[in-house]
């Protein structure tokens, strides 16, 4: 008798840590839904997966997740493929898309990229997925990033209008992913349901190459070139969907528990979502 | 303060909308793509916590300026400041060029601008001081060759607004041409500017910082704001060295950052 495979979302899933994940996914038997930004990325994804892994289910849909629309879109999409494909019940959820600024850059609301795309987007993707992964008693990852550390939330300038600073607005995007996790543990663990935030560690991915400038482009390439290959931060995704009873750790890196930022607390994390809910225009329930 | 925006739903018109609701003005946008004038409208209203005017509006048609006008009228909104940002740029050498998309800068740059112009200045309260924001761009400063109609309709508004800001004085008006260099709007913005290496870079300026100084020159009067150190020295340079030269120059940039622009986007 054929197992029912387990159906994963991966969002970012054409390139780096994103599309490493997905091969280690389709590897271990799991029905693989990736996300990602352009239809040829997509299908490029896709085709080389397939190669790897003929037998592998793999689909993808794409769409600009900076933007709300786009985001609600795709949630929609999934959704109807679940129903059809996995009982409508959805394993995990892995919120990975991210993406770096050179300069203030906004999306259709007027948000800022990089708040947009790392933190508001995975908080509507969670809000529309999750009754499917309440019902699978599912697991929501995160790709927050030792760069969490060292920084605070800035609640008066969240959106850095009062000057740009690619790093600073990176490092608080991160933050937000650990925040989210913690608010997620917190209301729904008794429903089953698991969040992490996963430090890949410095990983050889093209991320600071996409969209950026000069000097954003130069840093990073530079600085990718000591990073290890998606493939080992891969292996902490895998083990934290596959583990049989989920872990009671909120941060993990290299396959352990990690320490994460004293800034994640419930004060911080509880402000980070009653802000997102209102900039989202969606309810949780409570 | 009610200030109107053309071209709100684009990376500096949501900019200018997002520094202008952080000031407290209400705020009226316009926009000829409806949907991303619901989104800016609703991010703006959730983000702030106020109620935000929108309505969509093709510039380039005298009846849909008439019918914009018409609902300012009935909305009995009275507006105190008018954001022109609302225009296009097309690369590409003039003859390479469908000619329909050389035009289209023209009626956009030129006509549309000059037409919502004259239109809101008509209906404004003439007790109170109303301002006006022009945006031209560094690009005025010079002929361009490969950017030749772009340019010129740049050079063409940075004239205009200096003529207008004469004219109207005496009737409390203040006029503002704002001349950035290049502005991280969009992502074919950003292969522009990366398509000019480090050069792209230092030319870039800032979207925050532009927008705030520029509504704060603008209430102070000021008639043009270059944003960037290197930017002015730029457009100062621009003014020492004959016309012939500095074109001849700005072509070998151009045709070197078209040709990187053309390969990123393969």
């Amino acid at each position: 008798m054929q197992v029912k495979s387990k159906s994963v979302v991966v969002t970012g899933a054409t390139s780096g840590i994103g599309f490493s994940v997905c091969e280690l996914l389709l590897k271990n038997r799991f029905r693989v839904i990736g996300v990602g930004r352009s239809k040829e990325n997509c299908e490029a994804a896709r085709e080389r997966l397939i190669e790897k892994y003929p037998e592998g289910e793999i689909v993808f849909f794409y769409g600009d997740m900076v933007h709300q629309q786009e985001v609600f879109r795709v949630a929609s999409e999934i959704r109807d493929y679940l129903r059809k494909s996995s009982g409508d019940e959805l394993h995990a959820l892995i919120n990975n898309a991210g993406c770096v600024r050179s300069w203030y850059m906004t999306s259709n609301e007027g948000y800022e990229h990089q708040f947009a795309l790392n933190h508001l987007a995975g908080f509507i993707l969670t809000h529309e997925l999750l009754p499917c992964l309440i019902r699978a008693k599912g697991r929501i990852l995160f790709t927050s990033s030792a760069s969490h550390k060292m920084m605070r939330m800035r609640w008066k300038d969240l959106m850095f209008e009062k000057g740009y600073n690619p790093l600073l607005a990176y490092k608080q995007s991160k933050l937000c992913n650990m925040l989210f996790a913690y608010s997620l543990n917190e209301m729904y663990r008794d429903k089953g349901i698991a969040a992490y935030g996963v430090d890949p560690g410095l990983v050889n991915t093209s991320i600071g190459n996409k969209e950026t400038g000069f000097i954003v482009n130069l840093v990073w390439s530079i600085r990718r070139r000591f990073g290890v290959s998606p493939d080992e931060p891969a292996k902490t995704y895998l083990m934290l969907c596959t583990v049989e009873t989920p872990p009671n750790e909120l941060y993990f890196k290299f396959l352990k528990p990690a320490r994460y930022s004293s800034q994640v607390n419930k004060e911080n994390a509880d402000r980070l979502f009653a802000i997102s809910e209102q900039l989202c225009n969606i309810r949780y329930e409570r | 303060m009610y200030v109107l925006i053309t071209g709100a739903a684009g990376g500096l018109g949501r900019a200018f909308a997002n520094e202008c609701a952080q000031r407290g003005y209400d705020l009226i946008l316009t926009d000829i793509n409806e949907s991303g004038l619901k989104a800016i409208k609703y991010g703006l209203e959730r983000k702030y916590g106020i109620s935000v005017r929108a309505r969509a509006c093709d510039l380039t048609s005298d009846a849909s300026v008439a019918e914009l006008m018409k609902y300012i009228r009935k909305e009995k909104i009275q507006p105190d400041m008018l954001l022109n940002v609302a225009g296009m740029d097309n690369e590409g050498g003039f003859i390479e060029r469908n000619i329909t998309s050389v035009l289209d800068i023209v009626k956009l740059n030129l006509e549309a601008t000059l037409r919502i112009t004259h239109s809101v200045l008509k209906e404004r309260n003439s007790t109170s001081r109303f301002y006006i924001v022009f945006v031209s761009s560094l690009a005025s400063m010079y002929p361009m060759p490969l950017k030749a109609t772009y340019a010129a309709s740049k050079r063409f508004l940075l004239d205009f607004a200096y003529a207008l800001r004469e004219e109207l004085k005496s009737r409390n008006v203040s006029v503002l041409t704002l001349c950035p260099g290049g502005l991280a709007t969009t992502r074919e913005a950003i292969c522009g500017i990366t398509s000019q290496g480090f050069l792209g870079d230092a030319t870039t300026n800032p979207i925050e910082k532009v927008v705030h100084n520029t509504i704060s020159l603008a209430l102070a009067g000021k008639a043009i704001y270059i944003p960037g150190l290197l930017n002015r020295s730029l457009s100062t340079l621009g003014k020492l060295f004959p016309k012939k030269l500095i074109t001849r120059l700005l072509y070998i940039r151009w045709s070197h950052a078209q040709k990187q622009w053309l390969d990123m986007k393969a």
